[in-house]
């Protein structure tokens, strides 16, 4: 029987704390069987389960790119699920379940240039597409890639060590933000996501912008990109919404007649425009 | 479809063997009227009542029901295949919802194991309804008293002989060897489904629904018609086409399981994410997304409306709201342009 709800045995290899706070945490995890890596298929955007037996799962974007070995996780501790799981040390096995919905649209991407917008921990996608299109067989399939990326405060901000290499990548624009500094030593911007956006300005012909973040960042992101002059279908979202299937049929994560898991996660701001504003 | 004769007592002597050999199950009394139980005889089955209280989607889509087993180890291991049973006395409208909830779970490729298992393993033998309730309206979304969507096998009483149709092969099975019905039975039958059928007053432009209820989403109506609404989820828990579903582990005396069981749209934490953002917090947006789900929603996903007008719904709520008369007050609120 193929069975969606079937979890594949992973092992944790690796846990990195990603911030200040200790509350954020990278799982880097394994296949237990050879066999479960091969068909394991996906592209950047999608996202899984992760399951602990006894405790239960809970969705998570993928933030590791396909040609990455292992599949990476970032995960805040927020509730039972994740507390259980921020628990776990390298070694432990878990359960994952998926790819599941849909990704970020790269064929419409190719030849165009690419502007990423991130905030907070929704990097996670993001983070995967960013390793995606710096790939050398990849990278000369899209125009100038500018990521704004911005976090609460300097200690907040993921993947630290690779964000210091792509800030020297000549193949990419790096712009990292914080909203308040607060005596922190930074010597880059502060301010918010969608003002940084303002400031940076790229150029929205013959381009397609991403966006992932909190829905208050959304919110005030879109009209910065529309004053840019980007269209409904230049952008791009990844929303989340509560989900316990994947596979559209548990109800949760409905949007209208949209369910977030199957038709989603990623949605251009054209279609969020024919659906209610139940996100 | 050929349709057959039974006397009352070959029906009683079918299900006495079918009890024998296989799981039956049939409406039986209980204190309030009838519900779902497993029968052992024919004495047991209940049918005075018009339906049951709970529908039958239960027996495709369990109130509960084990997902996963995990050993010690924690690796996950599929239950055992569900068995064959029978459902006998299957009211038209609860079997065109186990048809909605069969396709809705399989459709897109995305198919529910689960669901499709139960379906492949049970045979529903329907009761055409001669008589209605005051709140039974299936007629107006589509469906009859006599409808056979759904079903294996279609009987209808006509006193003291049954009328059988086969709908599918495990229906043809079941009937195999019976007498062909002449035309006398034939229309004795369509006289008492003209007769059911005249009991149910309510017409629903089904049609002009899907024009009106998109434009009604942001409408203030919402607020009168859901001022009731204490989002309890009784109608949800007793609609036979709800499907929705929350999962959970549960570990009792060292063995765990994981488990789904039935969810209500209606519920506060049912839209709530992990960050504490929920895009349903107010009570009418959850009355709307039920009626929208039931009306729209599942049109523009499987193609069919998803209420079956079995009146479930405004017999259980507590704060006496009707769901025929929100969908009247749609249609009168928002007039053809």
């Amino acid at each position: 029987m193929n069975n969606p709800y079937l979890p594949l045995p992973m092992r944790i290899e690796r846990v990195v704390i990603e911030n200040d706070a200790r509350d954020l945490k990278t799982f880097d995890l394994a296949f237990v069987n050879d066999s479960d890596r091969k068909g394991f298929q996906f592209l950047p955007g999608q996202f899984a389960f992760l399951s602990i037996a006894g405790v239960g799962e809970a969705p998570f974007g993928i933030a590791s790119a396909p040609h990455e070995p292992l599949i990476k996780f970032t995960v805040k501790r927020v509730g039972v699920f994740t507390t259980a799981l921020h628990e776990l040390e390298p070694g432990a096995i878990i359960g994952m379940r998926g790819p599941w919905g849909n990704f970020y649209p790269l064929e419409l991407m190719t030849g165009r240039d690419v502007v990423i917008v991130s905030g907070g921990f929704s990097f996670t996608t993001l983070r995967a597409t960013i390793a995606h299109l710096l790939l050398p067989e990849n990278r000369q399939n899209f125009g100038k890639i500018t990521a704004i990326y911005g976090a609460r405060s300097p200690g907040e901000l993921l993947y630290k060590d690779e964000i210091r290499q792509w800030e020297k990548s000549p193949d990419l624009q790096l712009v990292l933000c914080v909203d308040r500094l607060n005596g922190a030593d930074w010597p880059k911007r502060e301010g918010l996501v969608p003002n940084v956006l303002k400031e940076v300005a790229p150029p929205a012909a013959n381009a397609i912008a991403l966006v992932c973040g909190p829905p208050i960042m959304i919110k005030y992101t879109h009209p910065v990109l529309k004053d840019l002059g980007f269209k409904p279908d230049q952008i791009f979202l990844s929303l989340e919404n509560r989900m316990k299937c994947g596979i559209g049929k548990c109800g949760h994560c409905n949007i209208g007649p949209k369910y977030v898991c199957k038709d989603g996660p990623v949605f251009s701001y054209s279609q969020l425009l024919n659906l209610p504003p139940e996100y | 479809m050929k349709k057959y004769l039974l006397t009352r007592q070959e029906l009683s002597q079918l299900l006495d063997r079918l009890a024998k050999e296989t799981n039956l199950y049939a409406p039986v009394k209980d204190k309030t009227g009838a519900t779902w139980g497993k029968v052992k005889n024919t004495a047991e089955v209940h049918l005075e009542e018009v339906n049951t209280r709970e529908p039958a989607k239960g027996f495709i889509f369990p109130r509960c029901e084990v997902l996963l087993r995990f050993d010690q180890k924690g690796n996950a291991l599929e239950p055992e295949p569900p068995e064959e049973q029978i459902v006998f006395g299957i009211r038209p409208c609860d079997a065109r919802a186990i048809a909605f909830l069969e396709k809705f779970y399989t459709i897109e490729g995305k198919t529910d194991p689960y669901v499709k298992a139960r379906r492949e393993k049970t045979t529903f033998i329907g009761l055409a309804c001669n008589r209605t309730a005051p709140t039974c309206f299936c007629l107006a979304l589509g469906g009859s008293p006599h409808d056979a969507t759904g079903m294996d096998l279609l009987l209808t009483d006509l006193g003291d002989l049954f009328l059988a149709e086969p709908l599918t092969a495990k229906g043809e099975k079941l009937i195999a060897g019976y007498p062909e019905a002449k035309n006398e039975h034939l229309t004795a039958g369509a006289k008492l489904r003209k007769k059911a059928e005249a009991e149910i007053p309510l017409r629903i432009d089904t049609a002009k629904l899907q024009e009106v209820l998109p434009k009604a989403f942001a409408s203030k109506i919402w607020e009168t018609l859901a001022l009731n609404c204490v989002n309890c989820g009784a109608c949800t828990f007793l609609c036979p086409t709800c499907h929705c579903f929350d999962v959970t582990d549960e570990t009792v005396r060292g063995s765990t399981v994981r488990c789904r069981v039935w969810d209500s749209c209606q519920f506060t934490l049912y839209s709530r994410h992990a960050s504490g953002h929920n895009p349903r917090l107010d009570p009418r947006a959850r009355y709307r997304n039920r009626v929208m789900d039931k009306f729209y929603y599942t049109v523009e996903q499987a193609g069919v409306i998803s209420c079956v007008g079995c009146g479930r719904c405004i017999i259980a709520c507590p704060a006496n709201i009707d769901i025929r008369t929100t969908v009247e007050r749609l249609l009168k609120e928002f007039p053809e342009e």
